[in-house]
């Protein structure tokens, strides 16, 4: 079949020619330990690709964390020496995530940050255990990546198991404080490692609270272009809530459906989910948007610091920080810390520094940032967010809640 | 003509055989309608997709990989209109659909023309790179963020227990009655034979004294322009960023292979059969990818009609 070559062949050009750009010479050698200058730390998300937008800002985050800590007087340690990003694009593809860190090592950086996906995060750990060279996972969230035994990893958000848990426990929460009956929870997800595995860990757990979870309805996140028919599936079912894990543009899709089939369900939670949590969800979705919960990990937004980072944020690039780029700032400000700690420029010290820190962190988690054996940070958990009159805000639990949950309107 | 009513029969018996297998899997007559009318609304996208690309390929033996870049292009005419003029987005139609035949047009008679008759690797890259400059352009404009175009008016409708949203219902409507125009216009006008022609024979067609060139770019610009059309018309239903127009890239290709190549009638029975058979192949395989279904009946039709089947053999 001719087209099937031609298929063939445009899809193995079109890897190969970017995988080629994405390489660069690695001239110089390495100078991690260079006693003057900048230190350098390297930065690598998807700037272009779909994830674009978020990869961007994640970077954008990056480069300011830094900026504010140089104008703040340094590294105070290292007798006030200022940092430098080392900015790369991963395309979205981990070959090149690979090889940018490979490029980004050479040129001296002494920690990474990134990459915003887990088959990046995975290649990317590889070239950081090799070299030693300490990398901070900001968002990536499968198991799988630290379960390798590495020691040059760490992640500051939390587990996919961690997310699909307290899923299930908030779920179970937010019924309780809203005064509804919720036994049966119907799960619709996207059919990847991502919606899998969350859904795993929520159906465990669901399972110990007394929920009763099924129908489970899967989608591929890639190829639809309508839901209309999976929530049809949830209506027929009766269920007294929803469930849903998926991607951004699905995500919208879920809503439009829920909107349109109507499942009479009481409750609709995310579980870490890519849209019902961002804040151009609302914008989006409209009044589709209205009322859709969401568990996810998010900056704690009653502490004023919190704020002022959204401040600085907005001044500087006129547009607002989401939760995501959020976490690539934090890292960044862990990775000063560490530094601070460590008071030395050698990567083997900054992860030595890394594995025994206790960073209180703006970002609202169940205590400060300490990693465990396999570098998670055990600490991470997520929080409830709802959209209430087209504003996303943290309803649960009450400790780190602006607002109260508002029960479905029936 | 004995024949056409013996196949349309068979084609109802199956479509039967399988609607009525998914009811009693599904074990629910309310998720099965909603199946077939939403595999209905989404075949008619997917066909309006492929008409672009089968003319194109039909015509110009060109697999023309930016054509969902080409539809991205049309989403973000119809956008950025309905958000700052506050036009109807289905009146952009008038915008986007000449905006991409002059594209197609200055394309094809620039740059894809270089590469008539050269090697396929050539065609490829050329295509492919288009795609990549119009995406990447179309990120640096417009930044990665996305887009949506609410329809004002937009309320689901319901048909035997299922609903389906006016905006879907309104890109069947609209994809329907450009493929019965563009295939007006191969059968009864004057340019449409001559792009027959130029199909069938090209070296004939210029012997007779038809200006093949024009001919080739005024068919990239239709095909564009259907692309176009495609990206208005989707626009109210996907979220707008420069990728969106992927999504439809390889589904648009399935169908034009399926339907047979450069056939409309066989564009929008290729685009109705693999949105029914995405959706009722979910109620069979739940679980699985819809396309292992649509490529597995891609694979059975094509063993029975390699051409396609509207094609002609070889």
């Amino acid at each position: 079949m001719r087209l099937k070559s031609c298929i063939a062949i445009g899809t193995f050009l079109a890897l190969t020619v970017t995988a080629c750009g994405g390489s660069a010479p690695g001239g110089g050698a390495p100078d991690a330990a260079d006693a003057s200058g900048t230190i350098k730390i390297g930065s690598i998300h998807p700037l272009t690709g779909a994830l674009a937008f978020d990869g961007q800002q994640m970077s954008k985050a990056v480069k300011l964390a830094a900026e504010e800590i140089n104008n703040a007087g340094g590294i105070k340690s290292l007798g006030g020496a200022k940092l430098e990003i080392l900015g790369a694009d991963s395309q979205g593809k981990p070959e090149v995530g690979q090889s940018e860190a490979q490029r980004l090592t050479q040129a001296g950086a002494v920690a990474l940050v990134g990459p915003y996906q887990s088959a990046v995060a995975a290649q990317v750990a590889t070239v950081a255990e090799r070299n030693k060279v300490p990398f901070v996972i900001d968002v990536a969230s499968a198991d799988d990546i630290l379960k390798q035994g590495y020691t040059y990893t760490f992640r500051l958000q939390p587990s996919s198991d961690t997310l699909g848990r307290y899923g299930a426990r908030y779920l179970k929460e937010l019924a309780d404080r809203t005064g509804q009956k919720v036994t049966k929870v119907a799960y619709l997800h996207e059919q990847t490692d991502y919606g899998t595995s969350t859904f795993k860990s929520f159906s465990d757990e669901a399972a110990k609270l007394g929920l009763e979870v099924g129908p489970q309805i899967t989608y591929d996140a890639l190829k639809a272009s309508d839901l209309t028919t999976e929530l049809t599936k949830v209506k027929a079912a009766g269920v007294d809530a929803l469930a849903v894990t998926g991607y951004y543009r699905d995500g919208l899709l879920t809503a439009k459906a829920i909107a349109s089939v109507q499942p009479e369900v009481k409750i609709v939670l995310g579980v870490s989910h890519g849209a019902f949590s961002s804040p151009v969800f609302p914008r989006d979705g409209g009044a589709v948007a209205e009322g859709i919960y969401d568990s996810n990990f998010n900056y704690d937004a009653t502490k004023p610091e919190s704020k002022a980072v959204l401040d600085a944020f907005q001044a500087k690039h006129g547009e607002e920080l989401r939760f995501i780029p959020f976490t690539s700032y934090e890292c960044v400000r862990l990775i000063a810390a560490a530094l601070e700690k460590a008071a030395s420029r050698d990567p083997v010290k900054i992860r030595e520094a890394l594995a025994g820190i206790s960073f209180e962190t703006v970002l609202a988690f169940d205590g400060p940032v300490e990693f465990d054996e396999s570098g998670q940070n055990k600490n991470a958990t997520p929080v409830v967010l709802q959209v209430q009159d087209g504003k996303v805000v943290p309803v649960h639990p009450a400790a780190k809640a602006v607002a109260e949950p508002r029960p479905a309107a029936e | 003509m004995n024949r056409t009513i013996s196949r349309a029969g068979l084609a109802a018996v199956v479509a039967a055989a399988v609607i009525a297998g998914a009811w009693a899997r599904s074990g629910s007559g309310t998720v099965t309608a909603q199946a077939v009318l939403t595999g209905l609304l989404l075949g008619g996208v997917y066909a309006l997709v492929a008409m672009g690309l089968t003319l194109i390929f039909g015509v110009l033996d060109i697999v023309n990989f930016a054509h969902g870049a080409f539809m991205t292009l049309g989403m973000y005419a119809t956008a950025l209109l309905a958000s700052s003029a506050g036009l109807n987005p289905y009146l952009t139609l008038l915008v986007s659909v000449p905006l991409l035949f002059g594209v197609g047009y200055v394309v094809q008679r620039h740059m894809v023309s270089r590469t008539m008759g050269g090697s396929l690797a050539a065609q490829l890259l050329l295509t492919l790179g288009i795609a990549m400059l119009l995406e990447n352009s179309l990120l640096l404009a417009f930044s990665g963020d996305t887009r949506t175009v609410p329809v004002s008016f937009d309320t689901p409708l319901r048909v035997l227990g299922a609903v389906a949203d006016l905006s879907r219902v309104l890109a069947f409507v609209g994809a329907m009655s450009l493929a019965g125009a563009v295939w007006l216009l191969l059968t009864r006008t004057r340019l449409g034979t001559a792009i027959r022609a130029v199909a069938a024979n090209p070296e004939g067609a210029s012997l007779v004294g038809l200006d093949v060139r024009r001919l080739h770019a005024l068919t990239f610009a239709a095909g564009t322009a259907c692309a176009g059309a495609a990206g208005t018309l989707v626009t109210p239903l996907v979220t707008v960023e420069p990728t969106a127009g992927e999504l439809f890239n390889i589904i648009g290709f399935v169908v034009v292979v399926l339907g047979g190549l450069g056939s409309v009638p066989g564009a929008v029975a290729g685009g109705l059969i693999i949105g029914l058979t995405e959706q009722l192949g979910g109620l069979y395989l739940p679980g699985q990818s819809p396309l292992l279904v649509v490529f597995g009946v891609f694979v059975l039709v094509l063993l029975w009609r390699p051409q396609g089947l509207f094609g002609r053999p070889a």
